[in-house]
């Protein structure tokens, strides 16, 4: 510790190569932060995506409707612990560029295990009780100000049988959703106040939120359920919503090769750019290390110095690199909510800058390490 | 040596006008050939410009390549003599079009007509189906596309490699290469379950250099399975590139029919939009910043260089150089170690990149490093020497020449 001084003054020796450095190291973390981060950011969302929820829509596509009446077969599957009716309709809250997904569900028994959903016990026992309630996202709420007590009138394309196709819901409670793939402007309401007050599509459900026993079990499950309605007028699909993040998120995982290749040559670059540096740093010095050699220290002490300082310009460099691209991070990543900057990679970030550091200071410190006095001397 | 002088002599002989000039240029030739050939003795500095600046035009390429791939295989098999009618209102391919709408469209002028003398219109009707991903064993849905059989009269490029073309009304299905490669069970005798019933695969084409996985099968047979009674969209093929505006207002001056033309190009190149900003938007990012850490490694770099040379910079003040030359010198030197990195950095994209297939967001195409790629690639880098050479070209024209002369 009491060599810090002297590494400190090392440092700042000459000021603008040292900032020069320190920029371009910042830089390069930064890049590496931003992209290894959304490498792995995607594949922890994806290991993070429940296997054991299952969406069973159509098999033409994720428009084309179901019918109530395939709710019992569904449950008849073994394996099966909840099967919930959903059905999706969009709303919109007094213009028309402010969107709202209706998700419409029918609480039956154990029904919030089939969703990714997180709701106080207080507004879910709210939202039980009345029939025009509605669950609000977080988000949503803040947006437009709605509190608990509040009767909000939506516009759908669903008119109801008094021919108005506006309906009011009973805020009742908020909720906050785990699903990447959820949508940020989502309501919960009543299947059954939907459906009993629509003129026509009675009984139609988009899709069915199916919970199973095993999460090993999700592929044999859907190819199970799929096969109860092979070749009937509503063929199903069912995916586990981890197997849906795959397939949304697999884009980005696609890149990976890519994105090796940019970080591979980031530090390779890096790595000359920082050995040339702290080559030019220590044959400048010479005279001066030869001093601190005359003085007393060993060599294992001067070689011990160089490493120290081009560890604490990178490290810190690095740090400062990593520090923006976290920061950064919610934009980069804007595209797919819930993707966090994940720690390991600031680890690994931090422990690369300080190789970086070690492997390109080795040769200069080994020079300075084998100094001799007598010879650096003697040019003066 | 004596090819410089030449050549400085060479700019130097329009009249007395241009001798102070022409001096200037002498002076430029001889500082930049002493400080090149000075180069060798301390490798280390400029070989960090190369270095640096090789990896980020590297990666800047590499990554627009992506993007160049992408818009190849896009526009490969777009021309100007074919046009996508479809539903007011809604995507060319997401609307309905009823078959008195479609049987207007027929009828219209312009269209070119094939060996029989009918009107090349393919009505066309798409259904998703699954899709098993060789390899990952993932599932995603590709197009079913119902088609007429004149589609291979508007699409000449379709070349049957195994196989038949499927025949009207029949349960057969054609595919191309790419799915065969890219999807489990699109292998030639291959039954598929669609609605309950088997559809055999007749026929393997290649269609130039698309690299998307088309399956088509016949519109009627396909309509008549999931009992629809309109076509989601027509492709027309007109008599000469020329006659679209003349085709355009012809369909638009029907009142009976509620459709619109537009180029395929058009259509085909709004459709690629997303994918295309996005793939461009990463390369410059990426690049972007490659190119600010390369920028600073090669000032600090510059930097070295100049100090390594504060003596002979001094002597060359004293002897009479000029400090717009010195800089002129420095910064040329700068932009000259950054163009051998722009060659290597395109050259290892070139070699590492080109001709690799990429995936990402469904899309599957080769990525291609082009001269125009090259060229980019050659601007940055030429602009990365330009702009970290201005502060060290300063440094070593502000060179103290007394204190500079002493000191050594």
């Amino acid at each position: 510790m009491k060599y810090l001084p002297l590494v400190w003054s090392g440092i700042w020796r000459k000021p603008g190569r040292s900032i020069l450095i320190f920029l371009q190291v910042a830089v390069a973390f930064t890049l590496f932060g931003v992209l290894q981060g959304l490498k792995t950011g995607v594949d922890h969302a994806i290991a993070a995506a429940r296997a054991d929820l299952l969406i069973v829509h159509s098999r033409l596509g994720f428009g084309v409707p179901l019918t109530l009446g395939m709710l019992e077969q569904i449950r008849s599957v073994p394996g099966v612990e909840e099967a919930i009716p959903v059905e999706l309709s969009l709303g919109t809250y007094q213009k028309p560029t402010q969107q709202v997904g209706l998700v419409a569900i029918r609480p039956d028994k154990g029904w919030l295990s089939a969703f990714t959903y997180s709701i106080s016990p207080a507004y879910v026992k709210a939202f039980l009780a009345t029939r025009t309630g509605v669950l609000v996202r977080e988000e949503l709420a803040e947006k437009y100000g709605w509190k608990v007590g509040d009767r909000i009138p939506l516009r759908t394309g669903l008119p109801q049988r008094n021919g108005s196709s506006v309906w009011t819901f009973d805020v009742v409670g908020t909720f906050t959703d785990s699903d990447i793939g959820g949508g940020n402007s989502n309501v919960l309401i009543n299947y059954d106040y939907l459906n009993e007050g629509r003129a026509s599509g009675k009984d139609i459900v988009n899709h069915f939120n199916v919970k199973i026993a095993d999460p090993k079990a999700a592929a044999a499950m859907s190819d199970a359920i799929d096969a109860r309605f092979a070749n009937s007028p509503n063929e199903t699909r069912s995916e586990s919503i981890r197997e849906m993040a795959q397939e949304s998120l697999q884009s980005i995982g696609d890149l990976e090769f890519l994105i090796r290749a940019v970080v591979t040559a980031v530090l390779a670059a890096l790595l000359f750019a920082t050995a040339t540096m702290m080559m030019q740093s220590v044959r400048e010095r010479t005279a001066e290390i030869a001093v601190l050699k005359t003085v007393g220290f060993t060599n294992h002490a001067v070689f011990a110095l160089t490493l120290a300082e081009s560890a604490i310009v990178c490290v810190a460099a690095g740090g400062a690199g990593l520090a923006v691209a976290t920061l950064a991070f919610p934009y980069a990543s804007k595209f797919i909510h819930g993707l966090s900057m994940p720690w390991i990679i600031v680890s690994v970030g931090l422990a690369s800058a300080l190789a970086v550091a070690l492997v390109s200071a080795a040769l200069p410190a080994a020079l300075a390490a084998r100094l001799q006095v007598a010879t650096a001397l003697a040019g003066r | 040596m004596t090819s410089m002088k030449a050549l400085s002599r060479l700019f130097a002989l329009p009249g007395g006008l241009s001798a102070a000039a022409g001096k200037a240029l002498r002076q430029f030739f001889a500082l930049l050939a002493v400080s090149l050939a000075g180069l060798g003795q301390r490798p280390g500095p400029a070989l960090t410009i190369v270095v640096g600046v090789a990896c980020a035009v590297g990666v800047l390429v590499a990554m627009l390549a992506m993007g160049s791939g992408a818009r190849r295989q896009e526009m490969s098999n777009v021309h100007d003599d074919r046009v996508v009618v479809a539903e007011l209102g809604q995507r060319p391919l997401f609307g309905s079009i009823s078959r008195q709408d479609a049987a207007a469209v027929q009828d219209l002028p312009y269209i070119r007509r094939d060996k029989d003398g009918r009107p090349i219109v393919v009505m066309e009707s798409m259904i998703p189906i699954n899709g098993v991903r060789r390899g990952t064993g993932a599932r995603i849905f590709i197009p079913l596309m119902g088609v007429t059989p004149n589609i291979t009269a508007y699409r000449p490029e379709m070349r049957f490699t195994v196989g038949r073309m499927f025949r009207p009304g029949m349960h057969e299905l054609v595919v191309s290469n790419i799915c065969t490669r890219v999807f489990s069970g699109f292998e030639i005798g291959d039954r598929r379950q669609i609605r309950g019933m088997p559809w055999t695969i007749v026929g393997l084409f290649g269609e130039g250099e698309n690299g998307q996985c088309t399956i088509l099968g016949d519109v009627n047979a396909i309509m008549s399975v999931f009992s629809r009674d309109t076509y989601s969209g027509l492709e027309v093929m007109l008599r000469s590139p020329a006659d679209f505006d003349a085709f355009r207002a012809a369909v638009k001056a029907d009142p009976a029919v509620h459709l619109f033309a537009e180029r395929q190009r058009k259509v085909v190149t709004d459709n690629s939009k997303p994918l295309n900003s996005v793939l461009d938007f990463a390369s410059y990012f990426v690049g972007t910043i490659m190119a600010i850490g390369g920028t600073l490694g090669a000032i600090n770099s510059l930097y070295a260089i100049v100090d390594s040379r504060r003596r002979e910079l001094a002597t060359l003040r004293a002897i009479g150089f000029r400090p717009g030359t010195i800089v002129a010198a420095t910064l040329c030197e700068s932009m000259l170690l950054a163009l051998p990195g722009a060659l290597i950095g395109a050259a290892l994209a070139w070699i590492f990149f080109s001709g690799l297939s990429a995936s990402p967001f469904g899309f599957t195409f080769q990525l291609e490093v082009t001269p125009d790629l090259v060229r980019i690639g050659v601007t940055w880098a030429l602009l990365m020497g330009f702009i970290g050479g201005i502060l060290p070209a300063l440094r070593a024209a502000r060179v103290p020449v007394t204190a500079a002369l002493r000191a050594a």
